[in-house]
C-alpha cells in the first residue's frame, strides 16, 4: 500500500460538467461580436490608422477579460463541486481498484416513510446505483450498522450481480443502531482484507444520520476509542456519508405497555397502562389508540399528546382462561409503522401462588416468623390490592425438600436459620425459572451458613452478603427511601402518611450488596435496607430486617422492627411480591435482538421447538440438553412483533414471545452537521425524489478558499472592464 | 423660393449686413477705386502695350504704333475692380456624413455656408463664383456680380451629388492653373485626404496670389468619438469596413485626428491661410461672423 501526503478529489463529480459553463464569456464575446450596431464612417482612415496602433493591445486586454470571466465562472463551478483534499490519504494511481465497503444503517428510524419509498429502500436503491456505477475490478462488502452491527457480506466481493442481489435481500431489523460497536467490526474487516490490489478503499455509510446514533452519549474511555477508532478508519479509508433522512421528524411511538399487578389472574380485572409519546414538534390531537386481546379488538381510544410529550393510557381487560394471552396496543397510522405497536405477553394464572417458609414458628397467632406476611399477602379484610388472587401456603423449613417448588410463583424464606447445599440448589432453580425469593432476615438467622450456602458458594441466590448485626441500645433506625429511584418504592413517592420512613428498625443485618444487585431501600447511615438482584430469569430478593415480630433482642426485649405493625408493611410486601415475581412475565417479553428461549428441567427427551416469526416465517431450532436441563434459544428476533413457539411431545404446548422495539430509535432527531464525526470527508443529501447531489461539505475542502477567489476574479473583472472602457 | 430660404437664414444675413467685406491686401480692392487691379482691363487707364495674337479684339489695337512701325500691338489698360470670389465645395462621398447629435449633414452645412456668403457677396456688389470637386473638379461657375447670378450658384450646389472620393490635391493645382483673375478662394470641406498633397495644392493656388479661406467643416462626432457597444464602421470613399469596440479605440483615434487636425493648421498658418474649424452642430452665423471680424481686423 502506497501512501501519499495529499490525495484530491471531488466528491460531487457530476457538478464538473459545469465548466463547460467557462465557455458562456467566449460565446457572448462572440455573440456581442455578431450584434453590433451600424455605421457609416467618413473618417475612417484614421480609425484604421487607431486601430493598427492600438489592435495587439486590444487584443490582450479582450483576452484579459475573457480569461478573467472564464476564470470567474470555472472557479464557482469548481466550488460547487467541493473538491477536497485528504492529508495522508491514499495515492490513487489511475486504475487502482477500490474497495467499497457499504454500511447501511439498519435502525428502524429507516423505515421512515416519507414517499412511497422507506428510507431504508432508498438507502438500497443509492447503494445499488453506486455499485452499478463503480468501474470494473472494484470489490464490495456490505455490513449493516444496527444494535448489534451485521456483517452481511464480509470478503471483499467482486461478482457484481451477486452483491446486488445481496443488498436487494436485505430487510430492515428493528433495532437501533450502535455506532461505536459497528465501528469496531468495521475496523476488524478493513484489517483482515488482504488484497494488495484494493489499495483505495471507501467507507459509505447510508444512513438517516439520526441523533441517537450519530451523537452518542461515550464519556471518557469510551469517547476516546471512539474518536481513535474513526481516526484509523479515516487513515485507512475515505469515509462518507449519504443522507437520506430528508422528508420530516413527525413520530408517534407505543412507549410502554405493561400491567399494574404483579401477575395477571382470572379472579379480577388486569389494569395494563400504555405510554403514548409524541416525538415529533407538532401536537397530535385525538390519535386513535387501539386495544387488542388475542388479536381481537376490544378497546379504543383517543389520546391527546402535546409536542415532545407522552401521555398514558389505562386498558382494563377480564381474562376468562388461564394460559397463554397476548396484549396489544395499536396506534393510528404515521410515516414510522415500526413502533406503532407493542405487545405484552402475559401467563394468566387461576391466582398466585407463594410458598412461606416459616423459620421460627411460634405456639400463638401472629408470634411466628411467617404469620405477617402471609396476612400481608392475603389480608382476611380482603382490602388488598391482591385480594383473592394470591394464595400462600406456609411450611416450616425442614419442609422446603419435600415440596415442588416449580408450581409456586414465589417463596418467601422468613428467619430461616441456614439451609443446606440441597435446599439452596433447589431455590436456585425457583430462579431459573422465574421464580421470586424474597429472603426476611432475624435472629435465628447464621450469616456465615447464608453467605457460604446462598451466596459464596456453587449457588449462588442471594443478592448480598450478610454481615454482622447492628443494634444499639434505644436507637430507631429509620429507612432512606434514596429518592423512590427503584420501582419498588415507586407507589410510596408522594404517600407519606404510608410511614415508610418512620417505621422503626431497631435491630438488622449489614448487608453487602454482591455485583449487580441494586440496593431498593436503606438506612440512614447508608447500611443497606432492601437489597434486589435477578437472578436466571427470576428475582431475588433480601430484606436487612425481620418480617415478624418474633425476633426479640435478648437484652432490650425490644424486637427487630415493628414494621410488621405498621403500615407500610402491607404494600411493601405486596410490591416486593410484585418485583420478585415480575420476571415470569417478562421472559416471554423481550426487545429486539434479545434471544427467545426456555430451559426445561428434568427434560430426557427432545421435544420439536418451531418458532414462527411476525414476518411469516418458520424455523426450527434445536434444543439442547445440558444434564438434566433441556434449552432452546432462538437468536433472530430483529424483527418487532409476536413469536408464536410450538413445542412438540411430549411437552404438546405453544408459547408466546412478545418482541418489542427500543423506543429510543423512535425519536427522528437528526445529528446537526457540527455532532457528525470530523473524518467524513463528504456528505452527499439525498432529495425526498432524486438521488442527485446536494450540499455537500468537506473536510478538508477548500471551497470556501474557492468562493474567496471568485469572489476576487469578480472585482477584478469589474476594475479591469471599469478601466478599458471609462478611465481611459 | 423654399429651397433658397433654407441658405438664407435670416438670423445670419442680419449679422453680416453691416459688416463690410474686404479682401486683404493682396486682392485688389472690392470697392471701385480703393485699390489697384493687378488685372489688366481694357476700359480705364493705359498701362502697356504687347504684341497681337490671333483672336484677340481689334477694338484695343494701337492704330497709331501700327502707323509708325508696322507692328501690330494691342493696348493694356489698367481697371478698377470689386472683389472677385471663388467658393470651392467639396462634394466627395465623405461629406454626406451625419450623426445622430448634427442636424445637418457636412455637405448640407457647407451648402448653407456657401449660400450665405454669395448671398452677401452679390449685395456688395462684387462677383463669386463656384466650383464643386470630388476627385476632380466636377462644376465651375465663373464669378459674376449680377444679382440674377445667385439662383445659378443655388442650382449648383443642389445639384451636387456626393458619391466619389476626394482628391484634393491635384484639384486645387487644377483650380490655381484655370483661375486667372486673382481673388478670394473660399475652400469647404473636411479635408479628408493626403495633407502633404492638399497642402501643395493649397500653396499653388498661393502663388497665384490667391487669397485663401478654408472652411474645415467637421461633424461633432468626428472630433469626439462619443460611441460605446461594438460598432461595424461602414467606410465611405471606397475605403474597408471596420468592426471594433469604439471604446477601447476612442482615445487612439482622438489621437490621430488631433494630429491631423494639427498639421491642417500648421500648414494653412505657414501659408498665410485662415483656416476656421466649423461643426455641423455650430451655428452658422456665429462661425462666419466670427471668421469675417477676424478678416476685418487683419485687414485693417
Amino acid at each position: 500500500m502506497q501512501y501519499a501526503p495529499l490525495a484530491f478529489g471531488f466528491a460531487n463529480l457530476a457538478m464538473l460538467g459545469w465548466l463547460a459553463a467557462a465557455a458562456i464569456p467566449i460565446l457572448i464575446h462572440l455573440w456581442n461580436k455578431r450584434r453590433y450596431r451600424e455605421e457609416s464612417w467618413a473618417a475612417i482612415e484614421f480609425l484604421l490608422a487607431a486601430l493598427n496602433k492600438t489592435s495587439r493591445r486590444m487584443w490582450l486586454e479582450q483576452w484579459l477579460l475573457l480569461a478573467l470571466r472564464m476564470a470567474l465562472v470555472a472557479v464557482i463551478v469548481l466550488a460547487v463541486a467541493q473538491p477536497f483534499w485528504q492529508a495522508s490519504g491514499l495515492a490513487f494511481a489511475p486504475g487502482q481498484r477500490t474497495l467499497k465497503m457499504f454500511v447501511i444503517d439498519n435502525s428502524y428510524s429507516m423505515g421512515y416513510r416519507p414517499t412511497d419509498k422507506s428510507r431504508f429502500e432508498r438507502a438500497k436503491q443509492r447503494a445499488v446505483q453506486i455499485v452499478e456505477e463503480s468501474t470494473q475490478g472494484d470489490a464490495f462488502m456490505l455490513v449493516l450498522l444496527g444494535s448489534p452491527p451485521s456483517v452481511v457480506v464480509g470478503t471483499p466481493a467482486g461478482d457484481r450481480r451477486d452483491f446486488l442481489d445481496e443488498i436487494e435481500a436485505l430487510k430492515l431489523a428493528h433495532t437501533s443502531a450502535d455506532l461505536p460497536a459497528t465501528l469496531v467490526r468495521l475496523e476488524e474487516l478493513l484489517a483482515a482484507v488482504d488484497d494488495a490490489g484494493l489499495s483505495r478503499r471507501e467507507l459509505i455509510f447510508l444512513t438517516d444520520l439520526g441523533r441517537n446514533t450519530w451523537a452518542p452519549d461515550l464519556k471518557g474511555e469510551e469517547a476516546a476509542g471512539y474518536r481513535q477508532r474513526l481516526d484509523h478508519l479515516a487513515s485507512q479509508a475515505v469515509l462518507s456519508i449519504v443522507d437520506v433522512g430528508q422528508g420530516g421528524s413527525e413520530n408517534m411511538a407505543v412507549t410502554d405497555l405493561a400491567m399494574q399487578e404483579p401477575l395477571a389472574t382470572t379472579a379480577r380485572e388486569v389494569a395494563l397502562e400504555t405510554q403514548i409519546r409524541n416525538f415529533g414538534n407538532q401536537a397530535r390531537n385525538r390519535h386513535l389508540v387501539e386495544f387488542y386481546v388475542d388479536g381481537r379488538r376490544t378497546k379504543e381510544r383517543y389520546v391527546d399528546v402535546p409536542a415532545g410529550e407522552q401521555a398514558a393510557l389505562v386498558f382494563t381487560h377480564r381474562f376468562d382462561t388461564v394460559g397463554e394471552h397476548v396484549a396489544e396496543v395499536r396506534l393510528g397510522g404515521d410515516l414510522l409503522d415500526v413502533d406503532n405497536h407493542r405487545w405484552l405477553s402475559l401467563d394468566v394464572k387461576d391466582r398466585v401462588r407463594v410458598l412461606c417458609v416459616n423459620g421460627k414458628p411460634g405456639a400463638q397467632p401472629m408470634t411466628g416468623a411467617a404469620d405477617y406476611v402471609v396476612l400481608a399477602l392475603n389480608p382476611d379484610a380482603g382490602e388488598g390490592i391482591n385480594s383473592g388472587q394470591v394464595e400462600p401456603e406456609v411450611i416450616a423449613e425442614s419442609g422446603l425438600l419435600e415440596r415442588d417448588l416449580g408450581v409456586y410463583d414465589c417463596v418467601f424464606l422468613c428467619n430461616v436459620a441456614q439451609f443446606t447445599s440441597a435446599e439452596a440448589r433447589v431455590l436456585e432453580k425457583v430462579l431459573a425459572r422465574g421464580g421470586g425469593l424474597v429472603f426476611f432476615l432475624g435472629d435465628q438467622v447464621l450469616a456465615d451458613r447464608y453467605n457460604q450456602e446462598l451466596a459464596d458458594g456453587n449457588t449462588h441466590v442471594l443478592p448480598a452478603r450478610l454481615g454482622e448485626v447492628i443494634s444499639e441500645p434505644q436507637y430507631q433506625y429509620r429507612f432512606d427511601p434514596l429518592n423512590y429511584r427503584h420501582p419498588l418504592l415507586s407507589a410510596f413517592q408522594g404517600r407519606e402518611q404510608s410511614g415508610l420512613l418512620t417505621t422503626p428498625v431497631y435491630k438488622y443485618f449489614r448487608l453487602q450488596p454482591l455485583p449487580k444487585s441494586r440496593v431498593a431501600l436503606a438506612f440512614y447511615g447508608g447500611d443497606p435496607a432492601i437489597v434486589e438482584q435477578t437472578l436466571g430469569r427470576g428475582r431475588s430478593v433480601v430484606m436487612a430486617t425481620e418480617g415478624s415480630l418474633s425476633s426479640v433482642d435478648p437484652k432490650t426485649k425490644d424486637p427487630w422492627t415493628t414494621m410488621p405493625a405498621w403500615p407500610s408493611f402491607l404494600p411493601m410486601v405486596q410490591e416486593i411480591l410484585s418485583l420478585a415475581v415480575r420476571g415470569q412475565q417478562v421472559e416471554h417479553n423481550l426487545e429486539v435482538g434479545q434471544p427467545l428461549g426456555d430451559s426445561l428441567d428434568g427434560m430426557t427427551a427432545r421435544p420439536t421447538v418451531e418458532v414462527n416469526t411476525p414476518g411469516g416465517a418458520r424455523d426450527e431450532v434445536r434444543m439442547s440438553l445440558e444434564g438434566q436441563v433441556s434449552r432452546w434459544t432462538y437468536t433472530d428476533t430483529l424483527q418487532s412483533g409476536l413469536y408464536h413457539v410450538v413445542l412438540g411431545a411430549p411437552l404438546s404446548r405453544q408459547e408466546n414471545f412478545s418482541v418489542n422495539v427500543d423506543t429510543s430509535e423512535s425519536d427522528l432527531a437528526r445529528a446537526a452537521v457540527e455532532d457528525l464525526p470530523r473524518q467524513f470527508s463528504a456528505r452527499e443529501r439525498m432529495g425526498l425524489e432524486q438521488t442527485d447531489f446536494a450540499n455537500v461539505s468537506y473536510r478538508g475542502g477548500f471551497h470556501k478558499q474557492l468562493l474567496y477567489l471568485a469572489l476576487g476574479l469578480l472585482l477584478a473583472e469589474t476594475l479591469v472592464a471599469w478601466w478599458y472602457g471609462h478611465a481611459r | 423660393m423654399q429651397d433658397n430660404r433654407k441658405f438664407l437664414d435670416p438670423r445670419t444675413l442680419a449679422k453680416l449686413q453691416g459688416l463690410e467685406l474686404r479682401a486683404r491686401s493682396i486682392v485688389e480692392g472690392y470697392v471701385s477705386g480703393a485699390h489697384r487691379s493687378p488685372y489688366h482691363g481694357f476700359s480705364v487707364e493705359f498701362a502697356e502695350h504687347r504684341e497681337y495674337a490671333p483672336g484677340d479684339d481689334l477694338r484695343y489695337v494701337d492704330w497709331k504704333v501700327f502707323g509708325k512701325t508696322d507692328k501690330v500691338y494691342l493696348k493694356q489698360y489698367e481697371e478698377e475692380t470689386n472683389l472677385i470670389a471663388q467658393l470651392v465645395l467639396d462634394t466627395s462621398e465623405s461629406m454626406r456624413y451625419q450623426s445622430a447629435q448634427a442636424p445637418l449633414s457636412k455637405l448640407e452645412y457647407a451648402e448653407c455656408v456657401c449660400a450665405a456668403l454669395a448671398y452677401l457677396v452679390l449685395e456688395q456688389q462684387d462677383s463669386i463664383g463656384l466650383a464643386t470637386f470630388d476627385s476632380e473638379l466636377r462644376t465651375m461657375v465663373r464669378p459674376s456680380g449680377n444679382p440674377s447670378h445667385f439662383k445659378q450658384l443655388l442650382h449648383v450646389i443642389q445639384s451636387a451629388v456626393p458619391r466619389r472620393k476626394t482628391r484634393i490635391g491635384p484639384t486645387f493645382h487644377d483650380l490655381a492653373e484655370r483661375l486667372k483673375r486673382r481673388g478670394l478662394v473660399v475652400v469647404l470641406s473636411d479635408l479628408f485626404d493626403d495633407v502633404h498633397s492638399m497642402l501643395t495644392g493649397l500653396k499653388h493656388l498661393r502663388h497665384r496670389r490667391h487669397e485663401v479661406i478654408i472652411f474645415h467643416v467637421l461633424d461633432p462626432a468626428e472630433l469626439e468619438f462619443p460611441f460605446g457597444n461594438t460598432t461595424l464602421f461602414h467606410g465611405l470613399e471606397e475605403m474597408p469596413d471596420v468592426l471594433t469596440n469604439p471604446r477601447a479605440l476612442r482615445q487612439a483615434y482622438l489621437d490621430e485626428f488631433g494630429r491631423f487636425l494639427q498639421s491642417v493648421r500648421k500648414g494653412c498658418r505657414a501659408e498665410h491661410i485662415d483656416y476656421l474649424l466649423l461643426r455641423t452642430d455650430q451655428s452658422l452665423e456665429v462661425a462666419l461672423s466670427s471668421f469675417l471680424a477676424s478678416r476685418m481686423s487683419r485687414a485693417r
